[in-house]
């Protein structure tokens, strides 16, 4: 079976430099990149129109942008080492609300995720620890810190339901942890090399990673099994996002492939190449419409949105 | 040569000042002896000039006054190497003689415990001076490598051939009066490391290639009679392209930077040289950066051919970054020559990468490919 999306809008340039990261709101795209600007497009027009950019969110460029799932609430980590916490006014214009900064010297936050309302940001640091932080508080303090063996954290995703923490670490493992007893609940095996990303289904029932083996790999977030290998991609998977009905999982890839692949089959529907650089993010957009959408973005600095053909 | 004379004459008549007014404060018996010394601190104070890399300005400087007998015995010490440094320029100077810094380590090892703190104090002292080390008559042991098609003719009469001898010459301080000759290249290159030029140098396509061009090494971190040497080969051959190789990592990066710019500890050596007309600052603004680069890390034909088999974290010379590594790179992301709006745009964007991926490269993963380093040189070069 195969499906097919046909290229909706490029926006060219939209960075002069790499986008690094792609997050969603109901309403808009925003994306960050190696520049110090985060910008906002409009995704309920046709020609998906720049509405903002924040200048200078991060001097030295920006690594990682998430949206929590009602849109209200983004975060972005830059290579200084720190994340800022973003919220939308009434007006529709986003402005930074709190700046977190891990006390610890050894090490950086690296990645980030958004619990679904936004209230609680989960981190990870060169040095393998895990960290949650509580924005619902004015100082938006460290709440939580998981203890892992030490390798680099190089993704985390926290589940819709806000039950898990999952990790991904440089050196192959995964760990997920429950949120409400503060433990580690499964520490994953099956890949042997770097995790790049991780991803819950929108049901909280399936964990998604992939890196450097190529191979995503489907666990069952309860019992901690592996429950598939979705094998197909010649580079590195840098970036996993699911669609919002959990039928399509997305993935993009170091050699700037990305593919579609359903989840009832657990076959590759759609594969599209986005330029030659690497495909840093890959992002479906909330379900508005009938058809499904989504965006691509790596090293050439440019956004493309696709859509799903009508009867395909 | 008269400016040349007047600027030797005028730096030892600034050591002969340090010297009287040590001597008069004996003499008046004042209870303490000091020199007032300029130092230069972390990467504070530097600007990049456009016409001369790297420079210092004077907030980046620090006056540090070494007294004697001092308060600490730490301090008396301090002293005596300045003294005992300030003896042997003046001594070289006055003699007109050239004496490396490793010399100077040598005539009193005892007393300088190891090599740096001679380094140090000699950079200090050209500093506080505000001239070049060339202007102390002190320059650094021989350190780079050059081979390929070039004729040194020295002033007194030798000859060296860069062609016969294929392991390389040691790159030495150019007189006013040596004649350097490469009218038949078609390009230099710089390489970071010994290995990747020695691995150059004895592949079979040297043979065919070594009456073209000039390869380069200076083991790591340009040295500056490397630097001198190259602005003297750019001067001798502008129109010539000059080419860098350096690893996939920070260091490599930072290399180039110095290479390019000169060297943040060092600014001092590009400030001063303008204000003189004996020696030029040793920028190379017209090197370009051939590799390694992030896309070489998965374009290489190596893993094109041999895909399934061979994932790229099992190549070769592919390494995950170290915690130094992150945190010199974050620190050099802050550089203004890597700043957004900075001169140096590719550079930022692949320090990024480097940090996105983890991962950095050495110039081996191009000896996996067929032919190895000289092959793909090859191809970058353009040549057939």
């Amino acid at each position: 079976m195969s499906k097919q999306f046909l290229t909706l809008h490029t926006v060219d340039k939209a960075h002069p430099t790499d986008i690094f990261a792609l997050a969603a709101t109901p309403t808009t795209l925003l994306s960050a990149s190696g520049s110090s600007t985060i910008r906002i497009f409009d995704t309920t027009a046709p020609d998906f129109p720049l509405t903002q950019s924040i200048e200078g969110a991060h001097k030295l460029g920006v690594h990682h942008l998430v949206t929590s799932k009602d849109g209200k609430v983004a975060a972005s980590a830059g290579f200084e080492g720190t994340v800022k916490v973003w919220r939308e006014d009434e007006a529709g214009v986003w402005g930074e609300v709190g700046l977190i900064k891990d006390s610890n010297k050894a090490g950086e936050i690296w990645a980030i995720a958004l619990s679904a309302d936004g209230s609680y940001l989960a981190s990870t640091t060169y040095d393998g620890r895990i960290n949650v932080w509580d924005l619902g508080q004015a100082s938006m303090p460290k709440i939580r810190e998981y203890e892992t063996k030490g390798s680099f954290g190089m993704c985390i995703d926290l589940s819709a339901d806000g039950h898990f923490t999952a990790s991904g670490h440089e050196n192959g493992s995964v760990y997920v942890f429950n949120n409400d007893t503060g433990r580690m609940l499964h520490s994953l095996a099956g890949l042997t090399k770097p995790i790049r990303t991780l991803s819950f289904s929108p049901a909280s029932k399936l964990l998604a990673a992939a890196g450097d083996t190529r191979i995503i790999a489907l666990y069952d977030v309860s019992s901690g099994e592996q429950v598939a290998n979705l094998s197909g991609h010649a580079g590195w998977v840098l970036n996993l996002d699911w669609s919002a009905t959990g039928e399509w999982l997305l993935s993009g890839s170091h050699d700037s492939k990305a593919k579609v692949w359903s989840l009832e089959s657990r076959t590759c529907v759609a594969t599209h190449s986005h330029g030659d650089q690497p495909l840093w993010a890959v992002k479906w957009l909330p379900k508005t419409g009938r058809s499904e959408l989504f965006a691509l973005a790596g090293g050439d600095g440019s956004v493309a949105f696709y859509r799903e053909a009508a009867g395909g | 040569m008269l400016i040349q004379l007047s600027n030797r004459d005028w730096v030892i008549k600034k050591i002969e000042l340090i010297f009287e007014s040590i001597v008069d404060a004996l003499l008046e018996k004042k209870d303490k002896l000091y020199i007032s010394l300029k130092t230069r601190s972390g990467s504070k104070g530097r600007r990049i000039d456009p016409a001369n890399g790297i420079v210092t300005s004077e907030d980046g400087l620090q006056t540090r006054i070494i007294t004697f007998p001092g308060s600490t015995a730490q301090e008396a010490w301090r002293f005596t190497v300045l003294v005992r440094i300030l003896e042997l320029v003046h001594d070289a100077l006055t003699s007109d003689a050239v004496i490396t810094k490793r010399d100077i380590y040598y005539r009193s090892p005892d007393l300088f415990v190891k090599q740096a703190v001679v380094d140090r104090y000699v950079d200090d002292i050209a500093c506080t001076f505000s001239v070049t080390r060339n202007l102390l008559n002190v320059s650094a042991a021989a350190k780079g490598l050059i081979v390929g098609n070039f004729n040194i003719q020295r002033s007194d009469g030798t000859i060296i051939n860069g062609v016969t001898n294929r392991e390389g010459t040691l790159i030495l301080n150019l007189n006013e009066d040596d004649v350097l000759e490469v009218s038949a290249i078609h390009w230099i290159v710089v390489v970071e490391k010994e290995a990747t030029f020695r691995s150059l140098v004895h592949s079979d396509l040297w043979v065919n290639i070594s009456s073209q061009g000039i390869i380069l090494t200076a083991k790591g971190y340009p040295d500056l009679a490397t630097r001198a040497f190259l602005r003297v080969l750019t001067t001798v051959a502008p129109r010539i392209p000059l080419y860098a190789m350096m690893d996939f990592d920070p260091d490599g990066l930072a290399i180039l930077s110095t290479y390019k710019y000169g060297s943040y500890s060092l600014a001092h050596e590009n400030s001063h040289a303008s204000s003189s007309s004996t020696s030029r600052p040793l920028n190379l603004p017209q090197i370009h950066w051939i590799g390694v680069k992030s896309c070489h890390l998965t374009s290489s034909p190596v893993l094109a051919s041999d895909r399934r088999e061979k994932a790229v974290g099992q190549t070769e010379g592919l390494l995950r970054l170290t915690t130094r590594d992150r945190r010199k790179a974050r620190k050099m992301l802050e550089w203004d020559v890597l700043a957004e709006d900075g001169p140096e745009a590719e550079w930022r964007a692949e320090m990024q990468r480097m940090l996105l991926l983890n991962v950095k490269a050495e110039m081996q993963i191009f000896e996996e490919q067929p032919g190895g380093s000289g092959q793909w040189l090859k191809g970058e070069l353009g040549l057939s």
